[in-house]
């Protein structure tokens, strides 16, 4: 896995989830100036990473066979011990 | 009338005898198996197949299995129900090994012939009662469990799929993904999905894809058969497998009637390929791209909204000083108007107090004046009321007659009316009588 450490301790789930919490107390008009301008910050960053992972599965379906898969990830390997 | 074969050269070296015509050979070895003994065989039918011509059958048990066959009609004969003689059931069979050689254009086949009436159903299989034991076995050491504690992602970036290489479940599972509009990276992992060879390369496959470390969840499609064709995934050491895997699977074995025991062990069971691709990716991808691009509009509608709010309420604060600086001058100047009236209507009020006073000492002053003027006069008129006031006389010597009601008797004529009366002196008063005669003056 290459993604960065923040993607994965967030998954898309956790992510879109938080998303509605941020609309639906923003659309509640109940959050501060500074409560909104926090969640629209912490918002626009979420919509980042939804985006991004569908982005990665949105490029196009790729299919490769399991010996392939293996192949790709020790030739990576090997590369990064070199 | 076929053309008659040229017999080729041997095999260089070979000490083998031949080379033969195969159709011939074929024929010896039919007759060979029908000279063998014929017997008595018990064990498991499985596979069964009614053809119009012949019924097809596998009988087995836990060591081996022969292919049987019997002609429709035998079999109608007998009466059985599909039910009695479902997969499964256990029989005894009668008959003897039988060749069909094939030809040029038909294929051979070796079966088992049962002979006319000789087959007898003797219970349900056991192989049923093994696999019902061994799903209570797993179920009681709790392996039904784990997988489905798994997180399944939204949203996976690789699905493994372990599936026949030819299946049509192959097909299935991309028209599942295309449904759900995800496009990611797809690891197949091919495997036999039938026979007795299939649960380790199925096992195999399964614990390859997850020692990768790149797939999120792994599919297990197979296109559907009797639960015969379906027994490989039943093996214990598959399902113990696929319990303990750290990546989920969903299994798709499609069968709706007997369910096999990697539907109990996995982390979800579908009845087709299609419906497990789709439950690999539960979020479907195009909707949840519309959704992200709407939830970044709304963000970007409230993030403006704020900073508009914002820029309004500094705006107000920076107008706050002269308007708070306004307002007291206001304040200060309707309390000193108010003061200045307070102090005219006092000014009046007290003038008018005054005046009211002055008038007051005026009429007493001019009514002390005339008590002056008239006190002379009034002792006057005090000292002649006092010479006439009865008291006086009475002291002086005179009487006052009265009668008993208290009327002054003024003749003696009256008196005598009256008898009884009473004499006022100056000091008191005494009751008398009146009698004897006049003595008129």
């Amino acid at each position: 896995m290459t993604e960065p450490e923040n993607k994965l301790a967030l998954s898309y789930e956790a992510a879109s989830a938080r998303l509605e919490e941020i609309i639906t107390r923003l659309d509640s008009g109940q959050a501060g100036l500074r409560e909104t301008l926090e969640l629209c910050k912490e918002g626009r960053m979420l919509v980042e990473l939804c985006a991004a992972e569908l982005e990665a599965v949105g490029r196009g379906l790729e299919e490769l066979r399991l010996e392939d898969l293996v192949a790709r990830l020790e030739a990576g390997a090997g590369a990064q011990g070199a | 009338m076929p053309a008659p074969q040229l017999r080729p050269l041997g095999i260089d070296g070979s000490s083998l005898p031949g080379p033969y015509p195969v159709g011939r050979y074929a024929d010896g070895l039919r007759d060979f198996l029908r000279e063998r003994p014929r017997v008595q065989l018990f064990g498991e039918v499985w596979n069964l197949r009614l053809s119009r011509a012949k019924v097809y059958l596998e009988l087995r048990d836990s060591d081996g299995a022969l292919p049987c066959s019997m002609w429709r009609n035998d079999f109608d004969a007998l009466g059985l129900g599909e039910r009695t003689l479902a997969d499964g059931a256990q029989v005894v069979i009668g008959g003897g090994l039988d060749y069909y050689a094939g030809s040029r254009t038909s294929s051979p086949s070796f079966s088992f012939a049962i002979a006319a009436g000789a087959l007898r159903v003797a219970g349900e299989g056991d192989l049923l009662a093994q696999l019902d034991r061994l799903r209570k076995t797993l179920d009681a050491e709790g392996l039904f469990a784990p997988q489905k504690l798994l997180a399944r992602p939204a949203l996976p970036r690789t699905i493994g799929v372990v599936t026949g290489e030819s299946g049509k479940a192959r097909d299935d599972v991309l028209a599942g993904l295309r449904r759900r509009g995800w496009h990611g990276r797809l690891v197949w992992a091919f495997a036999p999905v039938q026979d007795r060879h299939a649960a380790p390369r199925i096992a195999a496959a399964l614990q390859d894809l997850a020692a990768t470390g790149a797939v999120d969840v792994i599919v297990v499609a197979r296109g559907g058969g009797s639960l015969a064709d379906l027994f490989c995934f039943c093996d214990e050491t598959l399902c113990r497998t696929v319990a303990l895997l750290g990546v989920p699977v969903i299994a798709s074995v499609g069968h709706h009637t007997d369910r096999t025991l990697i539907d109990d062990v996995a982390a979800l069971s579908c009845s087709t390929p299609t419906h497990a691709a789709e439950s690999a990716v539960p979020v479907h991808c195009l909707r949840a791209r519309e959704d992200v691009i709407a939830f970044a509009r709304r963000l970007s509608v409230h993030g403006r909204r704020a900073l508009l709010h914002r820029a309004q309420t500094l705006a107000r604060l920076s107008r706050a000083p002269g308007e708070h600086v306004a307002g007291e001058r206001r304040r200060l100047h309707q309390r000193l108007r108010e003061i200045r009236a307070a102090g005219r209507r006092r000014v009046h009020d007290e003038r008018a107090r005054g005046a009211s006073k002055a008038l007051v000492l005026e009429r007493k002053a001019r009514a002390a004046a005339l008590d002056a003027h008239r006190a002379p006069r009034l002792n006057a008129l005090a000292l002649a009321l006092a010479a006439h006031d009865p008291e006086r006389t009475l002291e002086r010597g005179y009487a006052l007659v009265t009668d008993r009601g208290g009327e002054v008797v003024t003749s003696a004529a009256a008196a005598r009316e009256a008898g009884d009366v009473r004499l006022r002196f100056g000091d008191a008063a005494v009751d008398a009588t009146i009698g004897g005669d006049d003595d008129r003056a």
